[in-house]
């Protein structure tokens, strides 16, 4: 085994996290504050993607510069999914949420079918087939580009939360919401914005997902969905730090089990470790609620 | 007409329907769809046992395809005839069932469905991985006939007799209901601290559900390559998983007639769709249907009624002022 290949598991592990770290990041958001777990989440992703590509060929602005129209737009649809589907059911059972998430899953997925049709796409990054020397290896420009992309989204994401009186408002939401109401913070606005944000974050991993030249069509969103699960499972739920250790363990992980098993082992790979964490704890590697 | 007189009249209406279906509509293409209808009567049964026992699984498609990969292959292997294959395929799927069981009876509603919702996708993986020299990979295999094509009328007795183990599978579920059992399920759904505190071991009972629907799951799965004689991996896939979600909350979700009333309603509204030429658009209007039926009608097709004539009562009380007081 040499160190070489071991690298550039790792490398290609850390980008393949980036992506799922942001899924991750707003599943935790949304269940932070409203404590649902949105199983079409990864259909945000996948409008995301679409939305990006749409922009991209018909503008020909920079890929990385309309990732922020997507994100506004999705803040947007986001919104109104919480409002119109959430928001009635919100504490009528968990089961009911889960359930409503697959009414989402064939609403989005064949509505994007209808709109963009169903066939499998990708798009040319202007950065494609560009290299850069990191370290020992050498790796696609865009890859970089994407790391420092989600870096940057994060970093946002903490001042946020932690510099805005918003942000604070929705901590304090997500940490008490009896309590938070009774000091006068609007929940059901930290519900909606919540949602919309953690929607914007899987547009970012759908952007980030085009960009890197991967393929996309409507189904698309409900594996790295799954492997967003996986991900909080094991950083624990609503941790938000949690989630991006999980993904970029994940990533690597992934990557490694590609590598050494097959192919075909990636999409398994993610439950095999969901499955086996969940035996050993069942509230989660870092879970500390018993939820 | 009351509501129990409703249900009663309404039972016996349906399988005397079911009855003569056959005869009366006399198109193959037809008695076909009725059946594989009836097929996934019994995967939506399955699904809701499970529900019932408060366990919300998305992965069933991995129960239905077991049960049919093994019927398949235990049918080859052993040259036994596929009737009496698709008991002992489904008792393999019971098997594993009882095994992903294992790792589910201490999840919480979330961790459950993502479990059950991967374990279809490492079923898949495995089948067409390590397993492919025996389920022949992504291309799948052939599967032995229920009945042979060269009896005279076989598509009108395979349509008996999957009505004969659809109604033995209903009524079987009914009697589970009915028991220790069934009160056992529906106790932990409601509260597992409770149910215990009353003497019920939730792990036994919730891996007796699993086993039970995944043993019904398989029996549909078997059931149905058997009848189509073919079998691919993409049967493990999430549309086979959400169809019985669907179809049961559509009905009701844990009650008896609720798999059926939706399975069978919502199999004509989807057939209607796609002869009006509706293809995405169908998924579509079926996720709104199913998202305004959680939202707006909780208790499904089959509370209908009672949610009807509550709303009378309401009414009417409103007419005449002051009654409700008065009573009060």
């Amino acid at each position: 085994m040499d160190a070489g290949i071991l690298l550039q598991i790792l490398f290609w592990g850390i980008y393949a996290g980036c992506i799922y770290i942001l899924l991750a990041t707003g599943l935790n958001l949304i269940f932070g504050v409203m404590k649902i777990v949105n199983f079409a989440h990864g259909e945000f992703l996948m409008l995301g993607a679409y939305i990006t590509a749409t922009l991209f060929l018909f503008s020909g602005i920079n890929p990385y510069v309309i990732i922020l129209f997507s994100m506004l737009a999705l803040i947007g649809i986001g919104a109104v999914v919480e409002r119109l589907c959430f928001r009635p059911i919100l504490g009528t059972g968990k089961l009911n949420e889960i359930f409503l998430s697959i009414g989402l899953i064939y609403v989005i997925q064949n509505a994007a079918a209808m709109i963009w049709g169903d066939e499998w796409q990708s798009v040319k990054s202007p950065y494609a087939g560009i290299t850069v020397p990191v370290g020992t290896l050498t790796v696609p420009l865009d890859y970089v580009i994407i790391m420092v992309v989600t870096a940057a989204i994060l970093c946002g994401l903490y001042l946020f939360l932690n510099r805005t009186r918003t942000g604070r408002e929705m901590r304090a939401a997500s940490q008490n919401r009896k309590g938070a109401m009774l000091v006068g913070v609007n929940v059901e606005r930290m519900d909606i914005l919540s949602f919309g944000i953690g929607c914007a974050l899987a547009a970012a991993a759908g952007t980030l997902w085009v960009v890197s030249g991967q393929v996309f069509n409507p189904y698309m969103g409900s594996i790295p969905a799954v492997k967003a699960f996986a991900i909080i499972i094991l950083g624990g739920l609503g941790s938000i730090p949690g989630a991006i250790v999980g993904g970029l363990l994940y990533g690597v992980a992934e990557n490694g089990a590609a590598y050494f098993l097959g192919g075909v082992w990636k999409d398994a790979i993610s439950f095999v470790i969901l499955i086996v964490v969940l035996v050993i704890r069942p509230t989660g590697l870092f879970g500390e609620r018993g939820e | 007409m009351d509501r129990e007189q409703l249900s009663r009249y309404g039972t016996i209406a349906v399988i005397v329907a079911a009855a003569i279906a056959p005869i009366v509509i006399s198109n193959l293409f037809l008695i076909n769809l009725v059946t594989l209808m009836l097929i996934f009567v019994i995967f939506a049964s399955a699904w809701n046992l499970l529900a019932y026992s408060g366990q919300g699984s998305l992965g069933h498609a991995a129960f239905f395809g077991i049960g049919a990969y093994a019927s398949a292959l235990i049918a080859g292997w052993l040259g036994l005839v596929p009737i009496l294959a698709i008991f002992l395929g489904s008792g393999v799927a019971a098997i594993i069932g009882v095994l992903i069981g294992l790792t589910c009876v201490r999840l919480r509603e979330w961790f459950l469905a993502m479990v059950t919702f991967g374990f279809a996708i490492i079923v898949q993986t495995i089948t067409v991985s390590i397993l492919a020299p025996v389920t022949g990979g992504w291309d799948g295999i052939a599967a032995p006939r229920l009945l042979s094509p060269s009896i005279p009328y076989y598509q009108l007795i395979e349509y008996y007799l999957i009505l004969a183990l659809t109604i033995g599978t209903i009524v079987l579920i009914w009697y589970i209901m009915k028991s220790k059992i069934g009160l056992a399920f529906s106790a932990i759904r409601e509260n597992e601290l409770e149910a215990r505190a009353s003497g019920i071991d939730p792990v036994r009972y919730r891996l007796l559900a699993f086993g039970m629907s995944a043993y019904l799951a398989g029996m549909a799965g078997a059931l149905q390559i058997h009848h189509i004689g073919y079998i691919t991996p993409e049967i493990f896939g999430t549309d086979l998983s959400f169809w019985p979600v669907t179809y049961v909350i559509f009905g009701g979700l844990g009650t008896l007639a609720g798999p059926v009333v939706g399975t069978v309603v919502l199999t004509i509204v989807w057939e209607g769709l796609k002869m009006a030429g509706f293809t995405f658009s169908r998924y579509v209007i079926v996720g709104i249907i199913l998202i305004l039926v959680i939202i707006f009608l909780p208790t499904g097709l089959v509370g209908l009624p009672k949610r009807l004539q509550d709303w009378r009562e309401k009414r009417s009380e409103k007419q005449v002022p002051g009654k409700g007081a008065l009573e009060e």
